[in-house]
């Protein structure tokens, strides 16, 4: 799950990007607003973190922009102020949900949570697959009952390939929504990545999930 | 009592004591002047009587038939007449009082003696009211006769009376008519005053953007319309001020708050090693001291409008002081290869607190170095123009924006640049400034261009008497 979070003050930007990296989700920072907006038109994210108070383009017009463009991406808005015109008027320009400054990060997490869940059609809170489940939560992990450990990358990149079941899935469609702008498309990072997953979820059984699709990428399904 | 009801009332009041007065002068001129002619008339008829008696020589009339084709107006049944001999007895009457008994009174009797004419006004039992004119006879200093004409006042009281009724019938009817009238007429001119009443009640219970609609006359009404909007207006203004104001306050003590929150919080979600500690608890003393700046400086200001803070008026050699303002600011140029030049120094001593001088330099020096370009140049001048100390602080940074800067000393503001350039700014600064520019009775101005820098000029007017 890729996020951008376009937060003008430094810091708050920066701890919101490192526990959302800790949450294994991958996260692009934008302090500006003008150049956020850019980046939720140009980047397929699944979620923007959009603060209200922006230099050189307030938040409501990054809203806009963003559901002019039809990009149909939740939005959770950040506001400094208590007022409820402002809570009102970012929904209304098209905000799924909102955190008034200051916030807890469990909230913030779990808000991130109930949104991704609600971007893909009636998927409830666990995500499952013949016997391979997954809690966005816990991040728990478990096949046929047992528990699997797994690193951040993995586990972000076994969400996705969860979340999209039955689709195929290219590989820059993977980098996109699994690693932040900074990731280099040109290595093979993302193969190795599936590997370490194969390895972990479909070594020594007789069901394999994890499909490679010839010259296109991966796909996870029950058969 | 409501102001309708009491307006009527004393209208009501003033209006019965005119028609009161107007009507009793009425009567009593009606009255009056109705007696005058009956007494002119009866005088008439007595000199004729009088004119007749002498052509005859004085002698008694008796024969009636006579008498009355003499004198046609002694046959009027409204009159009638009798002669007197001097000792009082009837001489002679006419008919038309034959069946009564009207003797002469002992005052005309006595006046008669006199030689003088008298008008009485009589009532006889069994008799209406009678209006008589005795008129003595002299002849060669003897009374001779007393001739006296009388008529009834049957018609004069009538007329009075009638005159009475219709008063006493009018009057209140007039009054009534009237207050209702005044009360109709209190009502419609009070009416745009319960429209004001209602718009205030209205915007007593917080409904600020409420006005009144402006009656098209310019009466007492649409004035106090149009101030009573104006107050709203002033007060509409200073509310979204103080609005914006909080607002402004609680967002920049939130953003602390947050990163403090928020740090913390990640901190805690794990173990960590200990650098990662330290850098939270670093970063969380960083946001500690800009809320501890905040909260100081909006403590200041707040004491500033309360009028508590305490302003020494001594002199202060202001040449002495931008020198060392100089020397302090080129120690923090130096950390950001900043070059601070003081250009020009003259001798001179304003009036004022030379502590809160000097913040206000260092301010604007700490400003200038702040957002000067690494390697620039922050100019400062210190010139005397028409009686006034000019201070100017120059430096070629990043600018402020044309329609930013009639905004720059307002409380919190701050342009997107400076946001963007300095994390540490509180935003209070330059209100500071301004305030301790004011209360020197002083000026401060920016003259800036976006990207080319900007110059801060203070005008401090100079101490009168040199120290």
């Amino acid at each position: 799950m890729r996020i951008l979070v376009i937060e003008d003050e430094t810091k708050v930007g920066c701890f919101i990007k490192r526990a959302l990296e800790e949450e294994s989700y991958a996260v692009d920072l934008c302090e500006d607003g003008a150049k956020g907006l850019q980046m939720a038109l140009n980047t397929n994210y699944d979620l923007l973190i959009v603060d209200l108070m922006l230099p050189s383009l307030p938040g409501l017009e990054i809203l806009k922009g963003v559901r002019q463009a039809r990009i149909q991406t939740p939005i959770l808005i950040l506001t400094a102020q208590s007022q409820v015109d402002q809570r009102v008027k970012g929904l209304d320009a098209g905000a799924d949900d909102y955190l008034t400054k200051p916030f807890a990060i469990d909230e913030l997490l779990a808000r991130i949570r109930a949104l991704l869940r609600r971007g893909s059609t009636d998927s409830p809170g666990v995500l499952q697959i013949d016997d391979l489940s997954l809690n966005p939560a816990t991040r728990e992990v478990t096949r046929g009952g047992l528990r699997i450990d797994l690193t951040l990358k993995e586990y972000a990149l076994l969400e996705y390939l969860m979340r999209h079941t039955g689709r195929v899935l290219t590989r820059p469609m993977i980098s996109e929504h699994v690693w932040n702008q900074d990731f280099d498309t040109f290595t093979n990072v993302i193969d190795v990545y599936v590997n370490y997953l194969r390895n972990k979820i479909d070594r020594g059984r007789s069901k394999k999930l994890i499909h490679t699709i010839r010259g296109s990428g991966y796909m996870l399904k029950a058969d | 009592m409501p102001l309708r009801l009491r307006l009527t009332l004393w209208y009501g009041t003033a209006l019965a004591l005119i028609l009161f007065i107007f009507s009793s002068i009425l009567y009593v001129i009606t009255a009056r002047s109705l007696r005058d002619a009956v007494d002119q008339s009866l005088e008439e008829t007595a000199a004729a009587a009088v004119r007749s008696l002498e052509e005859r020589g004085f002698l008694p009339l008796i024969d009636e038939d006579e008498l009355m084709s003499q004198f046609p107006e002694l046959a009027r049944i409204d009159k009638f007449f009798q002669i007197f001999s001097p000792s009082g007895t009837i001489t002679i009457r006419s008919p038309n009082v034959k069946q009564h008994e009207m003797p002469l009174s002992r005052q005309a009797l006595e006046v008669a003696y006199s030689g003088r004419t008298l008008f009485e006004s009589a009532k006889y039992p069994k008799e209406p009211p009678l209006r008589l004119i005795s008129v003595p006879i002299i002849y060669r200093g003897n009374l001779l006769y007393i001739v006296q004409v009388g008529t009834t006042m049957d018609s004069v009281e009538q007329t009075l009376n009638r005159l009475l009724l219709v008063l006493l019938v009018s009057m209140p009817i007039a009054l009534a008519v009237s207050l209702a009238g005044g009360w109709f007429m209190a009502g419609r001119a009070l009416r745009p005053v319960d429209a004001i009443t209602l718009a205030a009640q209205r915007i007593a219970g917080g409904d600020l953007t409420q006005r009144l609609t402006v009656p098209a006359s310019a009466d007492e009404i649409g004035r106090l319309t149009n101030t009573f909007n104006d107050m709203i207006d002033r007060l509409e203004t200073s509310f979204r001020q103080i609005r914006q104001f909080s607002s402004d306050a609680s967002h920049e003590l939130r953003t602390p708050l947050t990163v403090m929150k928020g740090e913390t919080e990640l901190a805690l979600r794990r173990p960590r090693e200990t650098d990662d500690y330290i850098i939270v608890l670093e970063s969380n003393l960083e946001e500690i001291d800009r809320m501890t700046r905040i909260v100081d400086e909006l403590l200041f200001l707040s004491r500033a409008d309360m009028g508590e803070v305490k302003m020494e008026h001594l002199p202060v050699p202001l040449d002495a002081l931008v020198e060392d303002v100089h020397r302090q600011a080129s120690l923090l140029g130096q950390e950001r290869n900043i070059q601070v030049v003081l250009n020009a120094t003259t001798s001179a001593v304003v009036s004022g607190d030379e502590l809160r001088l000097r913040e206000l330099f260092l301010n604007l020096v700490d400003n200038a170095v702040k957002y000067s370009r690494p390697g620039g140049t922050v100019d400062i001048a210190l010139t005397i123009e028409q009686n006034h100390a000019r201070v100017s602080i120059t430096d070629r940074g990043i600018g402020i924006a044309q329609e930013d800067q009639p905004r720059i000393f307002d409380r919190f503001y701050r342009t997107d640049d400076a946001r963007a350039h300095t994390k540490k700014g509180t935003g209070l600064g330059l209100s500071i400034c301004a305030w301790i520019v004011e209360s020197h009775r002083g000026r401060i101005e920016v003259q800036s261009k976006i990207g080319e820098g900007s110059t801060f000029t203070v005008m401090l007017p100079l101490a009168s008497t040199p120290a």
